[in-house]
């Protein structure tokens, strides 16, 4: 391909743009409108996923230690524990604090465990061990279980299990919309292209009597493809990062309000639209270049 | 030279719109393609800008037989002829100096070949003056000359002209065809489908009537006469 072939399509792709400007207007919006969906999907579950891996670090074994276990023993098992790198975290809870805990939790009925604090409290020292992972929750018991001063091993792998499935799930779900959503913008966007290679049919069968090639009818059009699927990108891009940087501002309030969850924290604005806008500007002009191509097929069968 | 082999097209309603046609154009010639309407003429000239394929035959345009041309070879094939229609096809937004220009930049002319072409088909068809007028402000004659010049300026061996004067009235046919005669003496093969029986009998050039897909007539310095 010359030169002069390139700056003519350069030149009729923008010709076309700024000639149709109703045209461009509906396909501007149209995709912007498709990648702002696309970008919110994207934020949401880039949190979720951090969400998620926050869960996971959360993963939780409570051992209870045998009775009479002494001082030593204790920080023995501990300390062995704390070394692993499976573990994220250890916690020792007396039998006191244990009780203490469990009297709260009761409230007005506390008293019913009144008889049993000092010598007759029937609870067992325990550690509560956060895990990495929830894949390592089991080598983790099975270490635990061969030391001597451990009773008894609680854990739940149904929550383990839940927790992985919930973060696989909500990574394929996401993948799932993307793609439809991809090949809904597609076909909005190839209709609204339509429109303007319909408005320019006469001067396609005007260059296909000429003797122009397939390609060289075609290549403006991509272009404008191109370039309109590039603004729309830039325009939704914008608009995420504004609803985002608003749902930042309001988070602050919301992490008051639920307390401990902080686990909802929001990731950084630039972390999460910087990948944003290059997966929409890749998107936009791949969906741009895809719309013209399938638009104008029909035409060029002169 | 432009050969016809037996060349018979039926559409999807099993009728022949032509049927076993046979004939033979040789350089420089000047031919009409007469009938009456749906005699025939538009398939003939769709099937030589090999907008159509036949439905049996073979035809033969400079000793290649177009029936055989692969699609991305149509684009080239179509560079050596010219075509003009009965509604011009101009594009409207373009001026008259744009649409002959376009010409040239679709089969990737350089600029300076434009510059120095343009003006002069725009000058042979006598519309060197209004090279900067948009279609709306040119009258139906004037808009046919700018499509002549348009055909004409990459040069084509070979001008279909379909119905050229079909919207125009009698004196404006006359200076049209007065320049598709000048463009022919200057070499180039006219082949112009009409039903304009008064150009036809002017001219007293070689005739081919079509009626119903048939081939029913072909002279030299033939009349347009309605009767067979």
């Amino acid at each position: 391909m010359n030169f002069r072939s390139w700056r003519f399509y350069i030149r009729n792709g923008f010709q076309n743009i700024l000639r149709n400007r109703v045209m461009t207007l509906a396909s501007v919006t149209a995709i912007m409108v498709a990648l702002f969906v696309l970008g919110l999907i994207l934020v949401v579950v880039a949190n979720l996923d951090v969400m998620v891996e926050g869960m996971e670090s959360r993963m939780e074994i409570t051992i209870y230690l045998k009775d009479g276990t002494t001082y030593d023993q204790r920080i023995i098992v501990e300390n062995n524990i704390k070394s692993w790198d499976e573990v994220y975290e250890i916690v020792f809870i007396s039998k006191d604090e244990a009780l203490a805990k469990w009297k709260k939790e009761l409230g007005d009925k506390g008293k019913l465990l009144e008889g049993y604090s000092g010598e007759n409290n029937p609870l067992p020292d325990s550690f509560i061990i956060k895990i990495q992972k929830p894949e390592y929750v089991e080598t983790v018991v099975e270490r635990i279980s061969a030391m001597p001063a451990v009773e008894e091993i609680n854990y739940s792998t149904q929550v383990a299990e839940f927790i992985g499935w919930f973060a696989r799930g909500v990574r394929i779900f996401g993948s799932l919309i993307v793609v439809v959503l991809a090949v809904v913008r597609v076909v909005v966007i190839s209709n609204t292209i339509r429109l303007t290679v319909y408005s320019r049919r006469k001067e396609i069968n005007i260059m296909k009597y000429i003797g122009a090639t397939d390609w060289f009818i075609r290549w403006p059009f991509i272009i404008e493809g191109i370039v309109l699927g590039i603004i729309g990108a830039l325009l939704s891009t914008g608009l995420v990062a504004g609803v985002y940087k608003l749902l930042i501002d309001r988070s602050g309030y919301i992490n008051v309000q639920w307390g401990y969850l902080g686990i909802f924290k929001l990731l950084p604005i630039g972390e999460v639209m910087l990948p944003i806008l290059a997966i929409s500007l890749v998107v936009g002009a791949c969906v741009g270049v895809m719309a013209s191509t399938i638009s104008i097929r029909k035409h060029l069968k002169v | 030279m432009i050969e016809f082999q037996n060349v018979s097209k039926m559409y999807v309603n099993d009728v022949y719109a032509l049927y076993n046609v046979n004939f033979r154009i040789q350089n420089g010639e000047f031919v009409f393609v007469v009938g009456a309407s749906g005699a025939g003429k538009t398939t003939l000239v769709k099937l030589l800008l090999k907008e159509i394929e036949p439905t049996a035959g073979s035809i033969f345009v400079d000793g290649v037989d177009i029936t055989t041309l692969k699609r991305r070879e149509i684009p080239y094939y179509r560079r050596k002829i010219g075509v003009v229609f009965q509604d011009f096809r101009l594009l409207s937004d373009k001026t008259a100096y744009e649409n002959v220009a376009f010409a040239m930049e679709i089969i990737g002319a350089s600029g300076r070949e434009i510059r120095r072409q343009v003006p002069a088909a725009l000058g042979l068809v006598g519309l060197g003056s209004k090279a900067h007028d948009y279609p709306h402000q040119l009258s139906g004659g004037e808009q046919q000359r700018v499509a002549l010049a348009r055909a004409l300026v990459n040069n084509p061996s070979i001008l279909i002209a379909d119905e050229p004067t079909g919207n125009l009235d009698p004196a404006t046919s006359m200076e049209i065809m007065r320049i598709i005669n000048m463009i022919n003496r200057r070499g180039t093969t006219v082949i112009m489908a009409t039903h304009a029986k008064n150009i036809v009998n002017t001219m007293r050039k070689r005739v081919i009537q079509l009626d119903k897909g048939l081939l029913v007539r072909d002279e030299q310095e033939g009349g347009y006469f309605d009767e067979l």
